[in-house]
Parts: structure tokens; sequence; C-alpha cells
């Protein structure tokens, strides 16, 4: 799917839109991380093995999470200088801080989703 | 004048920035082969006194628990006591400790990278394709490409061995004791402060070596961006128009073309900070200097996490406040960067 384009400051969509396009790019990857872990830990249970499974699937989504946030962040922070940085030194790659954000906004989503999965999961099976 | 919200938003980004490299840290160190319990235990301890280290750090709890209480301490900085490098000592004293051999080594790299890069890099955009403009930029990419690994030692051969020049390691000659006169903990504004010349003198030349290795990396990138973005202004109408008044190539460069081709060597001087410290792990084991990247190896190496989550995060955080402060300056050299 192609990258959203990024709008000048006077020409971007209402804040509502914009909300709600963020949301879905990491709502969508929050419930796939969900699924992925719970569809995932229900399969350790049933081989047996889900001692260790709760804690190295939730320590693999804070992983991931903090892979994507701190991408985000560093996105967000130094996003136009490395632009710029790869532009003088005629290193460009195509990287741009948009798309950096988007792709990492969902990977973040996507560890949120594991992390969120495994919890529900593992309340379950300490409840159960 | 820099808008408050402006250093507000930034002062945020801190937030995600911390929680990411903690997330990072937790997931790494609990992923990792090895049981903190049996470690700070002992290999011969019996399973019930385990149990009871197990429970006192809390390893009995579900992972989330244990994740939440983590980012908890690590918004108060409080990263708990050294197992092994310096047993039951607070890690906030540990890090407080070699923390300042790290900073001082960077900042002289960067002073050093700063010093020289800026003027190499203008004199080779306004001498451009001369002998000058060759020689610095064959400079620069030596720099860029030379290891630290490799440059170290050969300095440490050709400067130390010899000619004899300087001292091959440490931060000051083993005869004074920098200790008694400690106050911020840079050795080099420590005797200076204190007023011992000889002091003063020892530290320099114990710095000039190490500093010298990771400046000669900032000054190649530095001067490589300082002319490629001034060659740039140069081009600009306005520097044209100032020519054409009858200002002088001098006036008209630094006057008009350094402030608007700052900018972008400004956001590399902040971002090449994180490799500056990265770089100082390698610098400080060359030159045998006990600094935080040597502990932060060595914690590793032994698996004293307590360490290796306080100096991950104040690497991060430290690297953090420096960008924050290349927003703001950035935004001084152009308030329109604000918007």
């Amino acid at each position: 799917m192609p990258a959203e384009p990024d709008h000048p400051t006077e020409e971007r969509p209402p804040l509502v839109e914009q909300a709600t396009v963020r949301l879905r790019i990491v709502g969508t990857a929050v419930l796939v991380g969900v699924l992925i872990s719970t569809g995932a830990l229900a399969g350790t249970v049933l081989a047996g093995a889900y001692a260790t499974s709760v804690d190295t699937a939730f320590a693999l989504g804070s992983l991931v999470f903090g892979f994507g946030l701190l991408g985000w962040s560093g996105a967000v922070a130094l996003g136009r200088g490395i632009e710029s940085m790869q532009n003088h030194l005629d290193t460009g790659t195509g990287w741009t801080e948009p798309d950096a954000r988007r792709a990492m906004a969902r990977i973040l989503g996507f560890g949120l989703g594991v992390m969120l999965g495994t919890m529900g999961f593992g309340s379950v099976l300490v409840s159960a | 004048m820099i808008s408050t919200r402006f250093v507000l938003k930034r002062l945020l980004l801190l937030v995600p920035v911390l929680v990411g490299v903690a997330s990072l840290v937790f997931s790494i160190l609990h992923l990792s082969p090895g049981d903190p319990a049996l470690t700070i235990a002992g290999e011969r301890a019996s399973e019930e006194f385990v149990r009871q280290v197990e429970e006192s750090l809390g390893l009995n709890d579900p992972i989330w628990v244990q994740y939440g209480r983590f980012l908890a301490d690590a918004a108060q900085f409080q990263f708990g006591e050294s197992f092994i490098i310096q047993r039951n000592t607070p890690v906030r004293e540990v890090l407080a400790s070699k923390l300042p051999v790290t900073l001082e080594l960077a900042l002289y790299g960067q002073l050093i990278g700063v010093s020289l890069g800026i003027p190499l890099g203008i004199l080779s955009a306004v001498k451009q394709d001369s002998i000058t403009d060759h020689l610095t930029r064959i400079g620069a990419l030596t720099g860029i490409s030379v290891p630290i690994f490799w440059s170290g030692p050969l300095l440490i051969l050709l400067f130390a061995q010899m000619l004899g020049w300087l001292p091959t390691s440490g931060r000051i000659s083993v005869l004074y004791n920098v200790e008694a006169i400690r106050v911020t903990g840079l050795v080099t504004i420590d005797t200076l402060l204190a007023g011992n010349m000889e002091m003063f003198v020892s530290a320099v030349r114990h710095m000039i070596l190490p500093a010298s290795v990771i400046g000669v990396y900032s000054m190649a990138l530095i001067s490589r961006m300082m002319r490629s973005s001034m060659l740039e202004v140069i081009r600009q109408d306005y520097m044209r128009t100032a020519r054409a008044k009858g200002q002088g190539a001098k006036i008209t460069v630094l006057k008009h073309g350094f402030r608007n081709a700052m900018i972008p060597v400004i956001t590399v001087i902040g971002i090449q900070f994180g490799g500056l410290l990265g770089g100082a792990v390698l610098t400080e084991t060359v030159f045998a200097i006990g600094g935080i990247g040597t502990l932060l190896v060595e914690a590793i190496k032994v698996g004293d996490y307590p360490i290796v989550q306080g100096t991950v995060l104040t690497f991060a955080f430290l690297f953090t406040l420096v960008n924050l402060g290349v927003d703001i300056t950035y935004s001084i050299l152009d308030p329109r960067i604000e918007q």
C-alpha cells in the first residue's frame, strides 16, 4: 500500500481525520498483535509447554514495542535532520520522516498488541 | 526568542524515547540467558536462598507486573544496587563515579571535531575544486573510514611509543591523587579549579590522544557536511546580492553564509553525540580509561543487570538531552523551524 502523502501545514486535513488515520494505523497493528500472540499461546497450551512461553511472548512483545517506540520518537525528533543530512551528503536513500513514523507506529502497535494479548491470556491461565 | 511551547513539546518527546529504551533493555535482559537470582546468590547457594532472592527481587510476579515496576523505577532513575561489579553499591553511585570520564572524553572529542571540522568545511567550500578542497575531502573520507580500534593503537605507537611525546593510557599520571580534589569529576576541570598546573598539564597530555581519536571521526563528518551546506548557501541570491553591493568575500561568507550553513551541521553534531558516546566505549578500552562505556561492557560480561539498565538509560537520557539542545539552537538559527 502506498504511503499517505505528507501534507504541508496549511493543507493538512482536519484534526479528527488525522487522528482517525493514526488510530487506524496503530489499532490494526494492535489487533494483529493480540490475535497472533493469543493464537501462539493457545498453541503452546495445547502442546502442554506454556510455562515459560507467556514470559517469552511478553518479552518479545516488549522488544518489538520498545523498538517501534524508539524508532517512532527518533523519527519525530531527528527525522528532518536525517533527511537533510542525507541530502547534503548525497546519500539519499529515499528514506523520509513521515514514512519512518508510520512504519514505526505499526511496529509499536504490533508489539503493544502482543503484550496485551499475552497479558490477557496469562491472566486467564493464572485464574483458571 | 524560543517559545515555551516548542521546548515543552521537545521535552515531552523525552518520554517515549526513554520508555522505548527501557522496554528494549527490559526485554533483552529478560530474553538473555542467565538467572539474576542465581547470579546474586552464587553458584553454591541453596535452593531456598535462591528462592528468597527471587522473592526479594520480585521475580516471582507476573512478567507484566515486573515490566510495570521496572518502568516506574526507571522513571525515577532507581536501578537498585550492583550485583557483582561493586556489590551492594547503588547503581546511581557507580554511574556518578564513571559518567564524568566518558563525558569528558566525548566533550573534548566533539570540541576537536567542531573546532577543526567547521573551518575546514568552510575553507573547502570557498576554495572549491582547489588542492585544499581535494586534500580536505580526502582527509574527511579517511577520517570517516578509519575505525577507532585501528587509529587508536596507531596513534599510541607513533606519539607515545616512538616519539614519546604523550602518555599511552590513563587519565592522569599515577603520581597524583585526583580524588582528593574532585569537584566535577572532569579531571582537566578539577585540576584547573585546584590551581595545580602540573596536574592540569598531566591531565591534558593524557586527554590529547583519546580525544583526538574520536575527534578526528567527528571532524571528518562535520567538515563534509559544512562544505556541502556552505556550497549550497554560497549559490543563494542573497549571497550574490551582498557581493554585488561591494561586500568583501570573507565578510559575505562569515556574516551571511555561516549562520545559514550551520543549520544542517548543528543537527549532525547532535546526532553524532550518540556516536561519540558509542565510540567512547572503544576509545576507553584502547586507552585504558575506566569510563561508563567500559563499565557497560564489563556489566554485560558478568551479568550485572542493574548496571546494564542504568548505563543504557543514562546514555539514552544524555543523547536526548543533547538533541533537545540541538533543537533549541536550531530554532534560534532559523525561527521558522518552530512552526
